[in-house]
């Protein structure tokens, strides 16, 4: 039994199934992910985990007990639309969300300044948040979801329109958090976030369950199928290459996935006839390639952004 | 209920610390009476110049001269120049049609151009045919008109009298047929105009109905905000759809009962400072005004009547995506509340008529109806009773809001918990109907 287990839910909105029968559970004190392209069913599965949207049949239990009002004041909630109120000023907002919660005043006062400061907002703190730009208001509506210290987290589409200072902020808070005990659920349809972030992770297409488990548990299933290759040159030609079965071309490499049975030294012998290799290395796959060979989907669905180059 | 409580504090706080509120508590008595005392002054109110008139007159029988001399003792407000002015009288041979014809149409010219106030057309045998004497004339200046027609009937009644057998001097047989003026007083022995009740009625009506529009629509306007904003699905993730609406109607309640209070300290504080500050309130607005009866009810409706149009407020405000498109579904509700006022003078007169009765027990019109009934009806009844007459019925009525305010709350909050969480296309009234019956 974990902190939160989704047991068979089911959602049909107008003949059209968001969730389709969906369980998985999330253990206490990790980071775990649910991850899957737009319109996967991800945000539906949170609703209904926020009670927010009933499921039609199926059952979310909270420590083991069905969710109800007091689940309330122990989770925290981003939702993927974010907004707060334009007209009250940061501190106001923070105060009055927390109250909602039922945390102590005194409590979430005390928290208040270390939070902003953390958050590079001190000097906000009595301005009317529609003074931020938008990234500032993101941060704001974050610390709103944990200021009541919630036991668990609910971040749904955490990263979308933050820049990528604010998002490694961002990770350094959740890693934080995890730290200190607080259990964070998140969703996300950028794949490279997820593999650097998650433990678990809960993989949906079009409502279904692809797979979910532990990260290492997934990685390993899928064995070490997948080469990294840097070259100068023309790599058009991997694509037709004997052994390989599917490519990926980033700016500064490719990422060929083989097919079970080829031979590794078989493919890099012939790449080098036609470019010259700088750099060659065997390595897992990463979550895109387990998706895409999980759920069989058309890359061209997943709208997946290219790993961020560190030089 | 402690959540509730903290989004009513919020709701209340954000209203009241407002400057608008401020403007609102001032400037809302200066505009009530600037629409409900102002015209009644301004009608009644004396003209500042003489009025000229002319006389066509074709009889030849004296009326004309008569008329010029009894006008003549009219003098303007608080000045010896004289209120009317007769430039000429005109005589026209009775067969000369041709004539005639031709200084009525010149005289005509004179009052379009304004150099002419009235003409007075006097036929032969005016004291026999009523329609031989007429005023032409483009404005309609009662107290003149009364005037005239006052003037001319004792020059009339004087001519019939000296052809009629009864031989007495003309003054004594007109002091003797002098109307008398009927002097109406309640059961109490009070005596208030009816310009003063019909005041009273009109100025509490104005006060349930500016405040449940000025409330409601700012229920509306907030949940529109907080659908608009997202902040609603951190709040529902938070607190019940219940939860909210309740705090949002009961928040918003309490800043509509200060502005009302606030109101009601600052005419307490007028009326015992009357004679320091050197103003004359009329005793019988007193009367009328400072009934217990009365402003209890006021306050039952106001309640109670607020809390039916404002969960219709929120409804309104869950279902739709901007405040434009709210506004084609709000205008009918605030036509409903003010569509009373169009038979406020016959309730007035007729308070206890059936049409006034029924109208005042129809639950969207009670709240406004009611209390107008009341403010004619308490100050003159003997020994109101909560259980018999206006005070049974005002009872019965703020029964019937309070259970349709309940049943409009049910099911707004039905709407509501769906429709905050709702973007793009408005609900049909078949998915409405749906939500409602949906667990």
């Amino acid at each position: 039994m974990g902190l939160l287990d989704i047991d068979s839910i089911h959602k049909v909105y107008d003949e059209k199934v968001a969730v389709d029968n969906l369980s998985l559970s999330v253990p206490r004190g990790v980071i775990y992910g649910i991850i899957g392209p737009n319109g996967a069913g991800k945000t539906t599965t949170i609703r209904m985990i926020m009670n927010i949207t009933i499921p039609d049949r199926g059952e979310i239990r909270f420590d083991g007990k069905p969710i109800s009002d007091a689940f309330k004041s122990r989770v925290g909630y981003l939702p993927e639309e974010r907004g707060l109120y334009k007209k009250m000023t940061c501190e106001e907002v923070l105060l009055y969300l927390a109250d909602l919660k039922g945390a102590s005043k005194a409590d979430v006062a005390g928290r208040i300044g270390h939070w902003l400061e953390r958050m590079e907002l001190s000097d906000y703190r009595d301005k009317k948040v529609e003074e931020l730009s938008k990234g500032m208001a993101q941060k704001l509506q974050f610390i709103s979801t944990i200021l009541h210290e919630p036991d668990i987290v609910v971040l749904d589409e955490l990263f979308s329109g933050l820049d990528p200072v604010n998002t490694e902020l961002l990770k350094d808070v959740i890693l934080d958090l995890k730290r200190n005990g607080t259990t964070i659920l998140f969703s996300t349809h950028v794949m490279e976030q997820a593999e650097k972030l998650c433990e678990y992770l809960c993989m949906i297409s079009k409502g279904h369950k692809v797979l979910d488990g532990s990260l290492s548990d997934v990685k390993n299933r899928f064995g070490t199928n997948s080469i990294h290759v840097q070259y100068e040159g023309d790599g058009a030609f991997m694509k037709g290459l004997a052994g390989v079965e599917a490519v990926r071309e980033f700016p500064t490499y490719s990422e060929l996935r083989l097919a079970d049975a080829a031979d590794g030294n078989a493919v890099l012998a012939r790449i080098i006839e036609q470019v010259s290799v700088r750099r060659f290395e065997f390595k897992e796959p990463s979550l895109y390639d387990i998706f895409i060979q999980m759920a069989k989907v058309d890359p061209a669905e997943l709208q997946s952004e290219p790993e961020e180059v560190v030089s | 209920m402690s959540k509730m409580r903290t989004i009513a504090g919020r709701e209340y706080a954000q209203v009241v610390r407002k400057k608008s509120f401020v403007v609102g508590l001032l400037l809302t008595p200066i505009m009530m009476i600037a629409f409900t005392v102002l015209p009644a002054l301004l009608a009644t109110q004396k003209s500042s110049s003489t009025e000229q008139l002319a006389i066509l007159d074709w009889a030849d029988d004296g009326t004309a001269e008569q008329f010029t001399e009894a006008l003549a003792d009219y003098r303007l407000a608080d000045t010896t120049v004289p209120y009317y002015n007769v430039q000429g009288i005109v005589k026209v041979d009775a067969d000369d049609l041709e004539r005639q014809q031709f200084v009525r149409d010149s005289l005509a010219t004179y009052i379009n151009d304004e150099s002419l106030r009235y003409f007075l057309k006097i036929g032969p045998n005016s004291h026999l045919i009523d329609t031989n004497l007429t005023i032409v004339t483009n404005s309609d200046n009662i107290r003149s008109l009364d005037r005239f027609e006052r003037e001319l009937t004792d020059i009339v009644s004087s001519r019939r009298l000296a052809e009629s057998d009864v031989n007495l001097p003309v003054d004594s047989v007109l002091s003797l047929t002098r109307n008398l003026n009927l002097r109406t007083e309640d059961t109490r022995g009070e005596s208030i105009p009816f310009f003063v009740k019909y005041m009273v009625g009109v100025v509490f009506f104005m006060l349930i109905f500016i405040m449940i529009q000025t409330y409601g629509v700012l229920v509306m306007r907030g949940v529109i905000e907080e659908k608009n904003s997202r902040v609603m699905e951190v709040l529902v993730s938070s607190v019940s759809p219940m939860q909210l609406l309740t705090g949002k109607l009961l928040g918003l309640g309490g800043a509509a009962l200060t502005q009302v209070g606030l109101w009601v300290a600052i005419g307490v504080v007028i009326f015992f400072l009357q004679g320091p500050l050197n103003l004359s309130i009329d005793s019988s607005i007193a009367t009328i005004v400072f009934n217990p009866f009365l402003i209890f009810f006021f306050v039952a409706f106001l309640c109670s009547g607020y809390v039916m149009f404002a969960s219709l407020f929120a409804l309104i405000g869950s279902i739709v995506n901007s405040e434009q498109e709210a506004q084609n579904l709000y205008s009918p509700l605030i036509l409903i509340l003010v569509m009373p006022i169009m038979i406020a003078f016959v309730v007035v007169q007729e308070p206890n008529s059936t049409l006034a009765t029924t109208i005042s027990l129809i639950p969207l019109f009670t709240p406004v109806m009611m209390t107008m009934r009341l403010a004619v009806l308490a100050p003159s009844v003997e020994g109101l009773s909560l259980f018999s007459g206006i005070g049974g019925e005002a009872m019965l009525g703020l029964l019937i809001v309070i259970v349709t305010g309940l049943l409009l709350v049910w099911l707004t909050a039905r709407i509501f918990r769906i429709g905050i969480l709702m973007y793009g296309k408005r609900p049909t009234l078949p998915e409405l109907m749906r939500w409602v019956r949906y667990s």
